[in-house]
């Protein structure tokens, strides 16, 4: 989940009759969770869905409408100029067709902002622009500029001085060298042609999705701003772009309109959404008994409208709100407007009645027949290593599941079988009183025609005159008393168990596991000085 | 001091009051314990006081290998002078007779001046009136012996003849009872045990402390009229993804949170309608390419959600109570905080009138059954429950709130492509969190340490 770090006394500022203490009870109520609090700084987590909170003024717009202090819609207000356009080359439509931007002029531009500008472009990137595929923004020192732009492509040889940089790189320089670079290059994949982003002296602006160009570099004494949005899908770059609009303006930047157009390019429209909500499914669904003024009153604390259309409350939604779907998302929006801390829980009794599983039931019988026998009852992983499974164990691996890049050396395949992680665990136990007895009931996989996963039960015993029949003894009371199924050993020989000592568990007629005594050069691996006698048996087949 | 006395106690008193100084073994003998009971029953009168033990050395003779020949034959000086009685010898013919024995014969009884060497002749001179050891050697014949019955000079004129004689040490240790016990009444002593005396410590068999806390959350919601369903660990990306609503090119499906399954793809994920109405859902609202290749490759269940969304597309229920249990996995690095494994409980409401409301209420009961009072709601987000909620408990431990339960009703846009009508309310989250709190852990890794100090001592009610 993104993280941002803001400022009590600016969002006090930006949002204006607030206290602290309110302000930080009232925060999870948007659907913020405060991380941490210290003195004037405050780190809240955000929910991806909501990239709008990504800056203090996102999150002031959203927490004027939860207190009153605004409510309603905030109407983008972009003036119409004919000053700025961008047109589109047919030849990006290979690489990244579309482009779509804006202009904003006149706000205060301090490090403060910049920072924070700089932290919304990262999250809108990894988010919503999975990783700048989607889509990627590039906010630019208007003037800077020179009007009209083009954007196209050129090849990997084009130079140009790329953002931090003093001097000039060609494409193929930059996507080897630079950090961003390796990090997005392969976005381009190997087409020989690269976007590109110029203005009408043939400076580069931006070379999308990677970096812009450094002439353009935002500073603290910037006054306006150019912000370019790409993307493989139109209708996307325009959500990530109108996020950004709306922040901007309530940064207090006037926006303007730049035309954009050529190879299905248009300019964007930030068009409000209309979608019809019934009241029914909102008491429905909420357990509330709603009047429709009261929802619309709600749905403004939202930052949203509603006006009462018919027996439906016909809902305005900006476009910057684009994780709203459908009727279902504006219930929710209902619920944090009438405030989540005011509904009280209801209990409505079970038309139902309530069962355990049938396997569970089986599980806990076994269970109780093994503490009755003094075992301790472990619980392993099941997704363990190949030293445990097979190296120190003595086991061949047959056809083991593994996982793909894991973080974690011990969690690297599934388990095949649970008696050697008993055996393991004997070893951590070394310095502990013995006998010691334990047990395990938990899943195993195999790998067959499919991944099969069955139900095993292992046990272990290990002291000093542990012995084959005590094992068999105890396996065999415990199936008898839990199930009144009669067991049978027939000689076998496996590499897990002393030759000799080792046999095949069989249930009318069915081989169901093995029994016997754990082989010493497995005992030696574990340092483990004391007989140690196993069993382990598969339930899925024969008792579940 | 406890003043009740064992069995074994008072017959050794019993003993020691009729022969006042005895050995262990004469104990034995007389109270016809065990060697075993008697040294045990030592050891406890002696901590009491009730008895002296007096341990002793006692010096025993054997006789070596030179002694038990000189046993047999007679010492070699003796068996020189019987030679000698009927006139002077030969050298040559003493040393033939004699053996390995003329030489130390010949030495002893000349520095003894019981003979004379004439030429190549030996003959009697003195004839003594006994020879010095060999009443010794009688005496002790194959037994050990104590110096007590012999005659010291002897001893001492054979301990320096090589391999006459070897010297044993014995410690004895001699019980008598001690002043203050002399006058005991074995007969007036308090009968049964000593009650206060320290005892071993017993392991029994115990079930997983964590197991028992899935227990008792399965048995809450069975009360609660909720019936168990079980699922499979390994599920295609179809039902742990896609049939969530979760894009395909979503940050939760990347590799570095997800177990991916090396090579095994899922050949039957779904229905044919349920693959084309889920991936339509995921064009319209997703505005994507959805790839069927994505959603057959296996991963490691990542919620139970998976299999309470299978459950319910395959059946379809109008009013229905049902949960899961089981393990999910994370592709996290392990922490005090973070397994890649652990448990998750999972519960649905499915019924015309289920509402936000409801979903609140179950909780609010679960918490308060597992005894947790102060709970609060936050809204939250999760991409296939619209509205969402999280609990909010209060750590009185810690002293502050922590996330517990996610919940939520299950997204048109995840029930309507699998022809589910009803609303869904859903909830899950981590059993293992629970337990900890139950159990003040700090270490979510105690629970799979299988650290048997641990699981035979911890107790269980807290």
């Amino acid at each position: 989940m993104p993280v941002v770090e803001l400022s009590f006394k600016n969002l006090q500022k930006l949002i204006g009759k607030v206290s602290k203490k309110q302000l930080s009870d009232n925060l999870p109520f948007l659907g913020l969770d405060i991380e941490s609090e210290e003195n004037d700084s405050i780190r809240i987590e955000y929910s991806p869905n909501r990239p709008d909170f990504s800056t203090d003024f996102g999150i002031a717009l959203g927490m004027q409408g939860l207190l009153g202090i605004k409510t309603g819609i905030l109407k983008l207000k972009i003036t119409n100029s004919k000053n700025y356009s961008i047109t589109v080359k047919n030849d990006v439509s290979k690489v990244r067709p579309f482009v779509t931007g804006i202009i904003a002029k006149g706000g205060k531009i301090d490090d403060q902002i910049i920072k924070q500008f700089m932290a919304m472009q990262e999250d809108l990137h990894f988010g919503i622009g999975r990783q700048r595929k989607k889509s990627s923004i590039g906010i630019h020192d208007l003037d800077k500029i020179q009007f009209p732009l083009i954007y196209t492509t050129t090849s990997r040889t084009h130079k140009f001085i790329p953002l931090n940089a003093k001097s000039e790189s060609s494409i193929t320089q930059i996507l080897e060298s630079t950090q961003v670079g390796k990090d997005y290059g392969h976005l381009l994949a190997n087409s020989q042609k690269v976007p590109i982003i110029l203005d009408s002296n043939n400076q580069t602006v931006s070379f999308p999705p990677i970096i812009n160009g450094s002439i353009t570099t935002v500073l603290p004494k910037t006054k306006n701003l150019f912000v370019e949005v790409t993307g493989i899908n139109k209708e996307e770059a325009e959500n990530m772009l109108a996020i950004v609009a709306t922040i901007l303006q309530s940064a207090g930047f006037s926006l303007e309109s730049i035309n954009i157009s050529g190879a299905k390019n248009s300019s964007p429209k930030f068009l409000e959404r209309k979608i019809l909500l019934d009241p029914l499914l909102v008491n429905q669904i909420l357990g509330l008994d709603l009047n429709t003024s009261k929802i619309i009153s709600c749905l403004k604390k939202c930052r949203l409208d509603g006006v009462l259309k018919g027996k439906k409350i016909q809902c305005t939604i900006p476009a910057y709100r684009f994780d709203i779907f459908g009727e279902m998302d504006l219930v929710e929006e209902v619920a944090l407007g009438y405030g989540i801390q005011n509904l009280t829980p209801t209990l409505t009794p079970s038309q139902t009645i309530g069962q355990t599983n049938l396997i569970s039931e089986k599980i806990k019988l076994l269970t109780n027949s093994m503490v009755g026998f003094g075992f301790i009852e472990a619980l392993n992983s099941s997704l363990t290593s190949k030293r445990i499974l097979y190296d120190n164990s003595n086991r061949i691996d047959s056809l083991s599941l593994s996982v793909l890049d894991s973080k974690s050396l011990e969690h690297t395949i599934l388990r095949d079988s649970i008696l050697p992680q008993l055996i393991e665990n004997l070893s951590r136990n070394i310095h502990e009183p013995y006998p010691q007895k334990i047990f395990e009931t938990g899943t195993v996989f195999l790998s067959r025609k499919e991944i099969d996963e069955e139900f095993n039960f292992a046990g272990i015993v290990a002291h000093q005159d542990a012995n084959y029949s005590e094992m068999k003894s105890i396996l065999q009371s415990a199936l008898k008393t839990s199930f009144d199924l009669d067991i049978e050993t027939k000689t076998n020989s496996e590499p897990l168990f002393e030759d000799g000592y080792c046999a095949n568990i069989t249930i009318k007629n069915n081989s169901v596991g093995l029994i016997g005594k754990i082989n010493s050069k497995v005992l030696e691996n574990y340092k483990i000085r004391v007989p140690v006698m196993g069993f382990e048996i598969s339930l899925s087949n024969s008792i579940l | 001091m406890s003043q009740v006395l064992h069995e074994i106690e008072k017959k050794i008193i019993s003993s020691l009051k009729i022969n006042e100084n005895q050995t262990p073994e004469q104990l034995e003998e007389s109270t016809k314990l065990s060697s075993d009971q008697i040294r045990r029953g030592i050891e406890w009168l002696r901590l009491k006081e009730i008895i002296n033990v007096n341990e002793t050395q006692k010096i025993f003779y054997r006789l070596g290998k030179n002694g038990l020949e000189s046993l047999e034959n007679g010492l070699p000086e003796k068996r020189l002078l019987q030679l000698l009685f009927d006139g002077p010898r030969n050298i040559t013919d003493l040393q033939k007779e004699l053996g390995p024995v003329f030489g130390p014969s010949i030495g002893l009884a000349r520095k003894n001046n019981w003979i004379e060497t004439n030429n190549n002749e030996i003959s009697l001179k003195n004839k003594p009136d006994k020879i010095p050891g060999e009443k010794t050697i009688e005496i002790i014949q194959k037994e050990k012996t104590s110096i007590d019955v012999l005659d010291k000079t002897e001893i001492e004129y054979l301990q320096k003849r090589p391999d006459f004689l070897e010297e044993e040490i014995e410690k004895i240790k001699e019980i008598s009872l001690s002043e203050s016990s002399k006058n005991i009444q074995v007969s007036e002593l308090p009968v049964g045990i000593d009650v206060e005396a320290k005892v071993p410590q017993t392991f029994m068999g115990r079930t997983h402390p964590l197991k028992d806390t899935i227990d008792e959350i399965r048995e809450i919601f069975v009360t609660l009229g909720f019936s168990e369903i079980i699922g499979n660990m390994t599920q295609s990306s179809f039902w742990n993804f896609d049939a969530l609503f979760t894009p395909q090119d979503h940050p939760a499906r990347e590799m570095q949170d997800t177990f991916y399954l090396d090579g095994i793809l899922s050949k039957k994920i779904a229905t044919p309608e349920q693959i084309k109405k889920v991936s339509a859902s995921h064009k319209n609202n997703w505005k994507y390419s959805w790839d069927i290749r994505e959603s057959q490759k296996m991963v490691l269940r990542t919620h139970t959600t998976c299999v309470t969304i299978k459950h319910l597309a395959e059946t379809k229920p109008d009013e229905a109570r049902f949960f899961s249990l089981g393990r999910v996995f994370r592709n996290e690095k392990v922490s005090y905080k973070h397994l890649v494994e652990f448990n998750q409980i999972e519960g649905v409401v499915i019924g015309k009138d289920a509402t936000l409301r409801n979903l609140m209420g179950i909780q609010r009961e679960f918490y308060k059954r597992i005894g947790i009072t102060k709970i609060k709601f936050w809204p939250t987000f999760f991409p296939y429950t619209e509205p969402s909620l999280q609990t909010m408990v209060y750590n009185d431990r810690l002293g502050k709130w922590v996330e517990l339960f996610g919940m939520g009703i299950f997204r048109p846009e995840v029930t309507k492509p699998l022809g589910i009508t009803k609303p869904v309310l859903a909830w899950g989250g981590g059993i293992e969190r629970i337990a900890m709190l139950k159990y003040g852990l700090d270490d979510v890794r105690e629970f799979y340490n299988n650290n048997l100090d641990w699981l035979r001592n911890v107790p269980k009610c807290q």
